[in-house]
């Protein structure tokens, strides 16, 4: 019997469904997450479809093309930044079957498209069928209709090929650092659009957005939405020519997955080159806990985290997606927009997602953290030295942003009142995710991929991460309108309130999540342990 | 809960009464009653599934029982964790180490983690890698350690306080020979010297060679308890075990293909 695509969908359908069995909370999880998905689909069916309902020939050849550029650009950014890839189906289990890899990728990839993000962007697109079908009959719609479902294809070719290229590289040591000026190369390339974007918004100057949207349908980003349009208009012509470059483009992204999926395919045993490190003549503790660290039970476990930080891939994946972001972010948007003001916007975000690294800190542990459970840490020197050991990144990551956006800007007076906003939003940011991580923490899959998630966690990472960022920035509006009504003031009492503000905050999460974890101990061992 | 519990020198190392564990609909551990008196060696038998391991979790204070107590040398491991967990040293099975540690590096994590003075945490690290014959200068990681080291590391770093108690779950799963007879001497050693270790196994050979007590455990409840001579009888180990625990006979037939 010939293993086909169908029998992987089946398996990936079983494995959620198994997921969701006896699992309350995985289960409410899932129909959030489907709700959320069904309203985007709906507003961006509405959206899509709306030139044509308008009957706007010149807004659809817009509209269409960036709209879809943008979803591709989310199901390249998302996955590495919030959701991770749904990785129920992991290609190390697939080893030791006699499957060809041509039928392997296939069926990982037809199960890709079998799941809640695949299914409402396709929904969200159809909209785009219906516009072609109102400006130009039966024959443009059909088109359009290939175009969008070539389109979900790109999407999810794209998203799986990148976190498994970046999952490949974050695993050895050697092209790590490639791997992070990659990451920043593709953050990079949010800046054009954003660009674009703003100065349309700003000067209201469609004859720009028109050409860049001109331009962007000739790419593999929006050709696959533009060409239902295309036949309406009259440039029948374009529609082979777009569709092969589309499909030449999937073929490279497949052909790229499939080199990583192989080397994923060993397993961690094959990337096991023992690393042996320099004999030290130094003792025990000192080779853990460095100097300026108390030798005590906080020190050990700041020391430790701060170690695991950088040698645990899932941490390093997303330490250094966020470094990224965190500086490419509010540097784009301070230099398209020019003021102090609207980066400072940006930089409450930026600081929020500081925080919600930690977010699953129990959860990248594993059964690991039965050593602290036996030990009997209490609680809140647990999360305490945690968040010290974060910090020795997160801190000086922060300082830098602050840094930039002020050069970028040009307002390098600005840099102490921006450093104290991003200290305010860490510390509120903290305060939401300290009794998070208690509650709502999660198994994540025992995979060499960082990216991958079980069935069910990307919807609970993103959850978690969009419900911290809400909760900072509305515990941290007083700091925003204070910068926004003190004007100059601010500059120079920005900095002793907003770290004020932060500390503040985070002893009171730190308060509150404390004996939360005392009581909770064994229960949080037991949910970030469970069964892989 | 009106008197508390007086401790006395007499109290056992463990006494567990009526602890009950239920997952989901299944019944894991189905009321267990146990004292393991101090300075025993005592060997918790069961084959695979027979609620050892989580009757052992909820012993040390990692695993809530649905009801039923656990007491560590008089003291309540629910009631007062901490008093309770810094007598006993563990070794879980199936629970991963930080291994993005090097063993010195994990050996002085726990000895910090445990309160221990950071001078007698160094000696003492040093000490346990170079009797372990792990290498007291070796930095690799113990992700990278074999399964046997892994072991071992993780009995030293059960051992690195002095506890009184050692709970240990299948301590000798993956140690090749040397290395076994490595820890059965120190474990003996331990025991000599007044401590107690409670450890579980479905390896009879260790246990009639190691154990002074042991109990036979099945479907979540202890079927035999007693000393090893109790227990045994004039008969092997294994027969007592395979008889109360009531494996399959082999009829010969089954498997013909093979």
């Amino acid at each position: 019997m010939a293993v086909s695509a169908r029998h992987f969908v089946r398996l990936k359908l079983r494995l959620t469904a198994n997921g969701l069995r006896s699992q309350t909370w995985r289960v409410v999880l899932f129909v959030l997450g489907a709700l959320m998905a069904l309203s985007w689909a709906v507003v961006g069916y509405a959206a899509f479809s709306l030139p044509g309902l308008l009957d706007e020939q010149r807004a659809a050849e817009v509209l269409l093309p960036l709209g879809g550029g943008v979803i591709v650009l989310g199901w390249l950014f998302l996955p590495l930044v919030f959701f991770g890839v749904d990785e129920s189906l992991d290609p190390a289990r697939f080893a030791l079957l006699p499957l060809p890899r041509r039928t392997l990728i296939k069926g990982l990839f037809v199960a890709a498209l079998a799941g809640v993000p695949a299914v409402a962007t396709f929904a969200g697109t159809l909209g785009m069928v219906h516009a072609a079908a109102r400006l130009g009959g039966v024959a443009a719609a059909l088109v359009e209709l290939v175009g969008v479902t070539t389109g979900l294809l790109l999407c999810v070719a794209v998203s799986r090929a990148v976190t498994s290229a970046f999952a490949t590289a974050l695993r050895s040591r050697r092209a790590r650092d490639l791997a992070t000026v990659l990451l920043a190369a593709t953050a990079a390339l949010l800046g054009p659009l954003q660009l674009a974007a703003l100065a349309g918004a700003q000067h209201a100057d469609w004859g720009r957005v028109g050409r860049v949207a001109d331009v962007v349908a000739w790419t593999p980003f929006g050709a696959p939405y533009s060409i239902g349009v295309d036949l309406a208009t009259g440039r029948a012509w374009a529609v082979p020519v777009k569709l092969a470059l589309v499909l030449a483009s999937i073929g490279l992204l497949l052909w790229w997955w499939s080199t990583t999926v192989e080397r994923a395919m060993l397993g961690p045993a094959a990337n096991a080159r023992p690393r042996q490190r320099a004999a030290t003549s130094r003792g025990p503790v000192a080779q853990l806990v460095p100097r300026w660290l108390p030798r005590n039970r906080f020190g050990a476990i700041a020391a430790r985290e701060a170690r695991y930080w950088w040698r645990e891939t899932h941490r390093r994946a997303s330490l250094i997606t966020f470094g990224v972001v965190g500086v490419f972010l509010p540097a784009f948007v301070g230099a398209a927009s020019g003021s102090a003001a609207a980066p400072t916007g940006m930089l409450l975000l930026v600081g929020a997602l500081a925080a919600v690294n930690l977010a699953n800190q129990f959860g990248f542990d594993g059964s690991a953290y039965a050593a602290d459970v036996v030990a009997g840490v209490p609680g809140r020197v647990e999360l305490a030295s945690r968040v010290a050991g974060f910090s020795a990144y997160a801190g000086p990551a922060l300082l830098v942003i602050a840094v930039v956006v002020g050069l970028v800007t040009g307002r390098p007076h600005s840099i102490p009142a921006l450093v104290g906003t991003l200290v305010a939003a860490y510390g509120t940011g903290l305060a939401i995710v300290l009794p998070t991580s208690v509650r709502a923490a999660y198994a994540l899959p025992d995979t060499v991929n960082p990216f991958a998630m079980s069935s069910g966690g990307g919807l609970a990472k993103g959850l978690l991460s969009f419900g911290a960022l809400l909760g900072a920035a509305l515990l941290t509006a007083p700091l925003q309108l204070g910068a926004l009504l003190l004007g100059d003031v601010w500059l120079w009492i920005g900095l002793p309130v907003g770290v004020g503000y932060g500390a503040a905050a985070f002893a009171l999460g730190l308060r509150l999540a404390g004996p939360m974890l005392d009581r909770r101990a064994p229960e949080l061992l037991a949910t970030v342990s469970a069964a892989q | 809960m009106s008197v508390p519990h007086q401790r006395s020198s007499a109290d056992p190392a463990l006494a567990l009464q009526g602890l009950f564990k239920r997952f989901d609909a299944k019944v894991a551990v189905a009321g267990i009653d146990l004292d393991v008196p101090a300075g025993s060696f005592f060997g918790l038998l069961g084959p695979n599934g027979a609620g050892k391991t989580t009757t052992l979790s909820m012993a040390v204070g990692l695993l809530r029982p649905d009801a039923g107590q656990a007491r560590i040398l008089g003291y309540d491991v629910w009631a007062d964790p901490t008093a309770a967990k810094s007598r006993i040293g563990v070794l879980p099975d199936g629970v991963r180490l930080f291994d993005r540690l090097t063993g010195t590096e994990l050996l002085a994590y726990h000895g910090l983690l445990r309160g221990m003075d950071a001078d007698v945490v160094d000696r003492r690290s040093a000490e346990l890698m170079d009797v372990l014959e792990l290498g007291a200068t070796n930095r690799t990681l113990v992700v990278d350690y074999s399964a046997g080291m892994k072991k071992k590391i993780g009995l030293a770093c059960a051992m690195l306080h002095a506890p009184r108690l050692l709970v240990l779950d299948e301590p000798f799963e993956a140690v090749d020979p040397v290395s076994a007879a490595l820890i059965r001497d120190i474990l003996h050693r331990y025991v000599a010297g007044g401590g107690t270790v409670v450890f579980s196994s479905h390896v009879m050979a260790v246990v009639e060679r190691l154990c002074s007590h042991v109990a036979i455990m099945a479907e979540g409840t202890i079927r035999v308890h007693g000393t090893l001579a109790q227990v045994r009888g004039e008969r092997s180990l294994e027969d007592v075990f395979v008889e109360v625990v009531g494996g399959r006979t082999s009829t010969g037939s089954e498997l013909a293909w093979l």
